[in-house]
């Protein structure tokens, strides 16, 4: 027993002793066996997985909504309320059947009319549901348990679209909630997911809690990220938000904790050598980390401006920034992640090979950049954009640009990035953030690489080429059409400098020894953990 | 006396009137948006001003201001932007853990402080007498939130004797709640200390020069008879006071160490209102602590009654 | 530390003491039950009978200097950044270790004095002329006095780290701003004591008589009551710089302070908070260089108040 409890059993006696009837130590230690405490990426302000997209509310979203389809290990969707689909001949008409007994946290069987309400709500936020609206002919409810959903031409993405991890994914939600404006967030969190939210104790900033839901039937494979099973093995899952990350890691060693999504690269060391501790890499899909330049104003309005920083740049500098060990970044060479399919470094030169900072001033005094300031956004209180945002400073400096660094927070920056005006007047010329790897494998989550306008992305590239080839990937008609598309689509992006990629880089996520059935994946999986006494 | 009371609350109300305007005024013309943060990273420009538009953050200064006023005399603090929740409602979640905080670090401090101030003025000069105000120059001098992670470091991660971080609420049981605020409060409580045995010191200095107390010396009284029955008494007043200001420091203080030590208190809901923007908590926080504090005030001016019989309203 | 039953002003002390030690030299030998009294004059003399002073000044004018002379002691550019080798610990060639960035924390620490110290000092400053301006207009004029109070009050009961955070939420990060919302935040107290000083000198019979005289309210107001704000405003100053410095970093902290690219104690430690647990120095040399510094103002504040007039002091 250690210290601690010794501590806590003497006096805590003598205090239970003074203070009449609260059977307070026997009874959490039982609790305690079943419950998670949990420390997310960020905080869960709010929780509409639709209305907010960040990755934060999706991951407590997967506890408390289920999906029609999930993807697998393999970023393969597999069936999850779906009980069976059919495609008609000419794979224009998609009928499908919902698994029998799904029921949501209030009691109510979950019927195909919720399904189509969530999934117009979906639609309206969502880049695929778009592009499937656009070409939806009806979605119908045929009766409880099938919908029909007819299009005016070919869609076989469709399960991936309802099976996706990227942002906002589809979660399916009582018609009377997802009757709810798109625009608007939802004030009621009932789902049919393995977990319900215990609104009574979630405090947003502090600590949000999850408790089993009895009636969920997970299906019957083994689980794959956000296929398979969800079988819950824990009665209470109990999120708690720390801001700093000294605090998490002197919680995690000292057992306040049973597992830290996001611990720092720095701290992994340390971390590492803690009995009790377990660490490991979060996602082999890891993430790409990136800035953006403002294709509408100067100087980055001139392709060879853009050019010029790429010729610049050194992505080592930025990843040692970013996580330190070499062990944890790869170099870049384009828009894809490494490791999947699709990975290609074609017309990815630019960003090879020794850093040539002459021929980076060459091409930028022939863009005509004259020396006026570029409006950098740096978030500081997000590690990564910050490291970034520091050595683009430099970057620039030593390129003898004139930097006007806007060193402010997350939320400032979300705001700023989405003004298009001049940067005089509140614009922007340059700011920092990274991507999922999961989300980069191709371009139908990827947000980031559009290049149409100013439809497109903060920083609004414009490319033909790029539109070109990201329509081409989705016609194509087997993997090597794909690759074929994708490495167009590369060179293209290189070429137009969609955004600028700092390199590839792998996060870690760290436990208790005593935790077991943490898995590998873009989002933390809560099915199949286990925490023994 | 009864219109003394009477005549300080409606003095107080210019004061928080003064207070909702500069409040209100000062976040009117902030920059940074929430909508956009809201609507999150995929969103165009055209969802943000729908978001915008939703959220009512479009209209002119004016009827905002009156529609607010209204709303906080009918008891109504508004609706954070973020949750969705009431701000009354996250004000009250947060408010037992920074309470609890605040006055664990209050009697701390109170318990430390005024012992050895009296100590320190019963042997002026000495060196216990130096090394007293020196620890209290020191408490100034150190940062809050370095001496928290001091303090976590050694009793916490090294000596594990107490928890690194966290609250347990009261009805968990005395100790676990005392023992999640043990840390917090000293380091917290290192500045207050500093300031009331300061004070506590000066005071009594002042008061054991009186001409009773060398009366009270000559009748052969006992020293501790003396400083506690006679000059502690005659100090009280002051050491009253830099008590109620320091209250204001408290709150200040207890935003870092909510954060150090990750307490969901007020403070960190105020510091991640202000950062994000979400201008209804921040209002509504304010306004609480100036009527708080206002209301400190005026209790820290009637006790005074209470201590010192010559004072009278 | 001393008591009130010291002298006041050090200039009284050496003529005193000039005058007693001549007298002294030429009277008859005395028994030697007293033990002999080394009177020291002067400045020097001064400092001696209050090592607060002494000490607290000394190591503020080290910092100053140290501030002032950064470039020339053995520093280089302190925002040089360079990823490949970061966080080392102290070293031969860098002596405090190096960031998170590869960047020389030695040179970082030295630089950034001019920072807190330039805030410390400008909100020290600029919170005085402003409380003085404020506080004699009040105390003097009872017309304006009630609602000049009233707003002071409301601004004095939103604490003051979070009414700065306040406003720094609302504009870009920069010295300039960080010493505007620092400052702020520490003029009603200051504006509270000038108040006070003058509300108590306006009942005294010089001014009475005057204002009896016919001499101009700016006359008076110059000549009688502004010098005797003097002291106490001195001291509050230096309590108002300490103060300043540490809210500095506690702005760092939280994310609201000075911007990353101008070093400062705060926002180096700020940006080794993180690592703490296993890169202690990151955050330990700013912290020991910004305690130091406050303990010394703090020392100069309490010296300053001990010499001056106790009286007038008490309430500080």
């Amino acid at each position: 027993m250690d210290r601690r409890e010794f501590l806590k059993s003497a006096t805590g006696a003598g205090a239970l002793a003074a203070t009449a009837g609260l059977a307070a130590p026997a009874i959490s230690q039982r609790l305690a066996a079943r419950t998670l405490r949990f420390v997310p990426q960020a905080d869960l302000a709010n929780f509409d997985p639709i209305w907010n997209t960040q990755y934060v509310v999706r991951n407590g979203a997967a506890l408390v909504w289920d999906m029609l389809y999930g993807v697998n290990a393999n970023l393969q969707p597999q069936r999850q309320m779906v009980e069976s689909e059919e495609v008609s001949a000419d794979r224009l008409t998609w009928t499908f059947r919902l698994r029998p007994n799904l029921k949501f946290h209030d009691g109510e069987p979950v019927l195909a009319k919720d399904v189509i309400a969530s999934l117009a709500r979906w639609q309206a936020r969502d880049n695929m549901g778009l592009m499937i609206k656009a070409i939806e002919n009806e979605l119908v409810a045929v009766d409880d348990r099938t919908f029909r959903w007819t299009l005016k031409r070919p869609y076989s993405k469709l399960p991936i679209a309802l099976g996706k991890v990227g942002t906002p994914s589809c979660f399916i939600m009582p018609a009377r909630i997802a009757a709810t404006d798109p625009f608007k967030p939802i004030s009621d969190y009932v789902g049919s997911g393995p977990m319900k939210l215990v609104r009574s104790e979630w405090v947003p900033g502090a600590r949000a809690v999850f408790e089993r839901f009895s009636e969920y039937v997970p299906r019957q494979e083994p689980s794959s990220w956000l296929a398979g099973g969800k079988q819950i093995l824990l009665d209470r899952i109990e999120w708690v938000v720390m801001a700093d990350p000294a605090t998490a890691s002197a919680a995690l060693q000292n057992g306040e904790i049973d597992w830290w999504e996001t611990p720092l690269a720095d701290l992994v060391p340390v971390l590492k050598k803690s009995r009790n501790v377990a660490v490991d890499i979060a996602d082999p899909l890891g993430n790409i980390g990136s800035f953006r330049m403002n294709h509408l104003h100067p100087p980055f309005n001139d392709v060879r401006a853009r050019r010029a920083i790429l010729t610049a740049m050194s992505q080592e500098d930025y990843m040692r920034a970013v996580v330190g060990d070499d062990a944890y970044w790869k170099p870049l060479p384009g828009f894809f992640t490494p490791g999947t399919p699709l990975y290609t470094e074609e017309g990815g030169d630019i960003l090879k090979g020794p850093r040539d900072l002459d021929a980076a001033k060459r091409l930028l005094d022939q863009s005509g950049y004259a020396g006026q300031p570029v409006t950098c956004l740096v978030a500081q209180d997000l590690q990564i954009a910050k490291a970034q945002g520091d050595v683009t400073a430099d970057l620039l400096k030593r390129l003898g640009m004139n930097v006007d660094f806007n060193a402010i927070d997350w939320g400032t920056t979300a705001a700023r990035r989405a003004q298009k005006s001049p940067p005089g007047q509140g614009g922007w010329q340059m700011f920092h953030t990274w991507h999922a790897g999961a989300v980069c494998v191709d371009p139908s989550s990827y947000t980031a690489i559009r290049a149409n306008g100013d439809k497109a992305w903060f920083g609004w590239p414009t490319s033909e080429k790029v539109e070109a080839e990201i329509t081409a990937w989705y016609e194509a008609a087997n993997l090597d059409e794909e690759k074929a598309a994708i490495s167009r689509l590369n060179r293209a992006a290189c070429e137009d400098v969609v955004y600028a990629p700092t390199g590839f880089f792998l996060s870690h996520q760290a436990w208790r020894s005593n935790v077991s059935g943490i898995v590998k994946g873009p989002l933390p999986f809560f099915w199949g953990v286990s925490k023994a006494a | 006396m009864l219109n003394y009371v009477i005549r300080r609350i409606l003095a107080t109300i210019p004061v928080m009137a003064v207070v909702a305007l500069f409040v209100f005024s000062l976040l009117y013309i902030a920059p940074g948006d929430p909508a956009a943060v809201i609507a999150g990273d995929q969103a165009s420009p055209a969802d943000v001003e729908r978001i915008r538009q939703s959220l009512g953050l479009d209209r002119p200064f004016l009827v905002r201001f009156s529609e607010w006023v209204w709303q906080i005399l009918h008891g109504d603090l508004g609706t954070s932007i973020f949750t969705n929740l009431p701000v009354a409602a996250l004000i009250g979640q947060r408010i037992e853990p920074t309470l609890s905080l605040m006055v664990v670090t209050l009697i701390l401090a109170v318990s430390v402080a005024v012992p050895i101030g009296v100590l320190a003025a019963w042997k002026p000069d000495t060196l216990i007498d130096r090394a007293v105000m020196a620890f209290a120059v020191l408490g100034f001098s150190v940062p809050v939130f370095v001496m928290g992670y001091l303090l976590a470091y050694v009793f916490a991660l090294e000596l594990d004797w107490l928890p690194v971080q966290g609250y347990t609420q009261l009805r968990e049981g005395v100790w676990p709640w005392l023992e999640n605020l043990i840390l917090p409060a000293i380091a917290l409580g290192f500045v207050y200390i500093a300031l009331i045995a300061r004070v506590t010191r000066a005071t009594m200095l002042e008061v054991l020069q009186q001409d009773y107390i060398r009366t009270a010396r000559a009748k052969g009284m006992g020293q501790s008879g003396i400083l506690f029955l006679h000059a502690l008494k005659n100090a009280a007043v002051p050491i009253v006071t830099v008590i109620g200001i320091g209250i204001a420091l408290l709150i200040g203080g207890a935003v870092v160490t909510e954060t150090v030590f990750a307490i969901p208190g007020i403070g960190r809901l105020t510091v991640d209102a202000i950062l994000r923007r979400d201008y209804p908590v921040i209002q509504g926080i304010v306004l609480l602590f100036s009527f708080v504090y206002v209301l400190v005030n005026l209790l820290i001016d009637l006790l005074y009654t209470v201590l010192d019989p010559r004072i009278r309203y | 530390m001393s008591g009130p039953l010291h002298a006041t002003a050090f200039a009284t002390d050496s003529v005193v003491a000039g005058e007693a030690a001549s007298d002294f030299a030429a009277a008859p030998e005395l028994p030697d039950i007293l033990p002999p009294v080394t009177i020291r004059r002067g400045f020097l003399g001064f400092l001696w009978r209050h090592p607060a002073i002494a000490v607290g000044g000394a190591l503020v004018a080290t910092m100053l200097l140290i501030a002032l002379l950064a470039p020339w002691l053995g520093t280089v550019d302190p925002t040089a950044l360079a990823p490949a080798r970061r966080t080392r610990g102290p070293s031969a060639t860098f002596w405090f270790g190096t960031d998170m960035l590869g960047r020389d924390i030695y040179s970082r620490v030295l630089y950034g004095a001019r920072v807190s110290l330039g805030v410390g000092f400008s909100v020290a400053i600029l919170a005085s002329l402003a409380g003085l301006a404020i506080g004699l207009v009040s105390g003097f004029f009872r017309v304006a006095d009630g609602s000049i109070m009233r707003v002071m009050d409301g601004v004095m009961s939103i604490p003051p780290i979070l009414l700065a955070i306040a406003l720094m939420a609302l504009t870009r990060g920069s010295v300039g701003n960080v010493i505007t919302a620092i400052t702020i935040a520490e003029i009603p107290r200051v504006s509270r004591l000038v108040r006070g000083v003058v509300l108590s000198l306006r009942e005294q019979p010089y001014v009475d008589a005057a204002v009896a005289a016919g001499t101009r309210t700016a006359t008076i107001l110059i000549r009688h009551i502004l010098p005797n704000t003097v002291a106490p405003m001195t001291v509050q100053a230096t309590y108002v710089c300490a103060s300043a410095m540490i809210v500095e970093a506690i702005l760092s902290f939280i994310g609201a302070g000075t911007p990353p690219t101008i070093p400062s104690w705060g926002n180096i430690m700020a940006e080794g908070r993180a690592l703490w647990q296993v890169k202690p120095y990151i955050v330990f040399f700013p912290a020991i260089f910004l305690s130091l510094t406050v303990l010394a103002v703090n020392l100069l504040g309490d010296g300053l108040r001990d010499a001056l007039d106790p009286r007038m002091m008490k309430r500080l």
